[in-house]
């Protein structure tokens, strides 16, 4: 690759990185007309949000920056994808998200998302205070591989035991796995309720579904 | 003459040296209510939450059935947000009241209505006259008022991630809309002391250094918390600050918080923050996952284990599951009340 392209290729990553939403637009748009390949375009993009969970991790950006790298990356990210190879189904695996039954904070599912987005999967987001019987339903129905349950509230923690036993009633071929995570969750209350995976963050979430989903 | 849980509490607050540490549970996120007292009581959710005559029963019923030193009022953190025009689904036998809708989708956007109006309206007059019966009526008990927090406040009026993302993009209408709500917060601490609340406890969920960070935490969160706390002092009552989650980023930071108390969650070793902060104050933090599935025997132990700690008030970590089973409770309580 021309050393050019490299340096427009790190430009954007750097500006998803640095929240700057505006130079992502402009870079990108560079990218289109330089003909740089579509999910090369994208590979910088989400690299730059995978730094930013980096520091994440370490306590140096925390919710609000990574809520507006993510801006700045799906605008870009907005603008290359009309030019994707629509044959080619790039999703590694699909996912029903939601925050569980009673429960209505959804920042931290959002930010599940979005990386989980970035990664590669289908998501269908069912929004907050979902009742169990949605989760397993649409799971079912789209044929998908994941079910992430959230919660925020120590209240509504057994209703996500409850979307593992409808599961269980349902799904008996054991196809759908489920992921949860959420302040007052913890790995012993995951094993507790049968569940398949526990995360205890955005960034650990989106590495335990790439680990899960080449299994 | 032996020490009343009111003066135990304000005693600590107060730096007065006592004969052990209080143990209370705050109210708002951080009621005791569990579906034993509930079922034992005969008083039942959603109705209470409006009706001042079952708000005090209640609240009578918890300090009796958990053993906790203080009245924790209310039992939602939805009142502040109601009155602001927050839409609130009042929730069901177990479920608390929540928002279900912020009712605006930016900082820029906010309605803002008289304070003065807003803390005569919705569930603050039965709040008020539900304070106003215990306190006259049991005088050697503290009533620890919650109120959500001015951070959390905000996000239960504007769509929580715009308001994140706003404090980078628009910094001057985020302090407007912060500076609004602690303004009514204000109004409302005044309300809550004219009609005997002993103890203001604030809320603020929403800033967590784990949301925020040092940066925004001290840019927002900070002076706002201060502002409503020197309201209270100004009425002439002490203040807990609650702050959910990990605190790594935001810890240097509480000692400039003006408030007699800081209550925190089960993450934080509340050893090594005193040990780290030792003119803290410290407020916590018994694990709710533990009260509600551990052994009362571990339950005890853990108590046991924060009254030797030094810690100055005993409390569960965080907002308690409603099937929480009281004995547990209860464990909790005797641990620091009747040790032996």
């Amino acid at each position: 690759m021309i050393a050019e392209n490299k340096a427009l290729l790190q430009g954007i990553s750097d500006a998803v990185l640095g929240m700057e939403e505006d130079k992502v637009v402009t870079l990108v748009e560079q990218a289109i007309k330089a003909k740089i390949e579509p999910l090369v375009t994208i590979e910088s993009l989400t690299d730059g949000i995978e730094r930013a969970g980096k520091l994440f991790v370490e306590e140096e950006y925390f919710v609000p920056e990574l809520l507006l790298c993510s801006d700045a990356m799906y605008a870009g990210l907005e603008l290359v994808r009309p030019y994707l190879d629509r044959s080619v189904d790039n999703s590694i695996g699909k996912v029903v998200i939601g925050v569980i039954e009673g429960d209505t904070h959804d920042i931290g599912k959002n930010l599940v998302k979005i990386l989980l987005d970035t990664a590669g999967f289908e998501i269908i987001d069912l929004g907050r205070d979902v009742p169990p019987k949605n989760f397993v339903d649409t799971a079912i129905e789209n044929k998908a591989q994941f079910i992430a349950l959230s919660t925020l509230m120590t209240t509504t923690m057994g209703s996500m035991e409850e979307v593992v036993k409808l599961l269980k009633d349902h799904d008996s071929n054991r196809q759908i796995k489920v992921i949860i995570g959420g302040g007052p969750i913890s790995q012993g209350f995951a094993d507790r309720i049968g569940a398949q995976g526990y995360a205890a963050n955005a960034v650990e979430a989106a590495r335990l579904f790439k680990r899960l989903s080449n299994n | 003459m032996s020490i009343t849980e009111k003066n135990r509490l304000l005693d600590t607050l107060n730096n007065i040296q006592t004969d052990r540490p209080a143990v209370i549970s705050p109210g708002g996120m951080m009621d005791a209510v569990v579906t034993d007292t509930l079922v034992k009581s005969g008083i039942e959710f959603p109705k209470v939450h409006a009706d001042p005559a079952l708000i005090e029963d209640l609240a009578l019923a918890v300090h009796h059935s958990t053993g906790f030193e203080n009245f924790g009022l209310p039992f939602c953190m939805t009142i502040e947000a109601e009155v602001l025009g927050s839409e609130i689904n009042y929730g069901n036998s177990i479920c608390v009241p929540k928002i279900t809708m912020e009712p605006f989708k930016s900082v820029e956007e906010v309605n803002f209505l008289s304070v003065k109006n807003a803390v005569l309206e919705g569930r603050v007059p039965a709040l008020a006259s539900a304070i106003k019966s215990l306190a006259k009526n049991n005088r050697d008990i503290p009533v620890v008022a919650t109120i959500t927090g001015p951070i959390s406040l905000a996000m239960s009026l504007v769509d929580p991630q715009s308001f994140l993302k706003e404090l980078y993009r628009k910094p001057k209408a985020a302090h407007s809309v912060l500076d609004y709500a602690s303004e009514f917060l204000e109004a409302y601490v005044h309300v809550l002391a004219e009609n005997g609340a002993t103890v203001i406890a604030i809320a603020d969920p929403s800033a967590t250094g784990e949301i925020l960070g040092a940066r925004l935490f001290r840019e927002y969160a900070l002076p706002q918390l201060n502002r409503v706390t020197e309201a209270a002092r100004r009425a002439g009552l002490p203040v807990i600050i609650h702050i959910c989650g990990n605190v790594n980023a935001i810890k240097p930071i509480f000692p400039e918080l003006k408030a007699e108390a800081i209550s925190l969650d089960s993450v934080v070793s509340l050893r090594q923050l005193k040990q780290e902060y030792p003119a803290l104050k410290l407020m916590g933090n018994v694990s709710t996952y533990l009260l509600e599935f551990g052994q009362a025997s571990k339950v005890s132990t853990a108590t046991r284990n924060l009254v030797e700690e030094k810690i100055e008030i005993i409390s569960p970590a965080c907002g308690l599951s409603i099937s929480t089973p009281l004995t547990n409770i209860q464990a909790l309580t005797t641990a620091v009340k009747n040790p032996n």
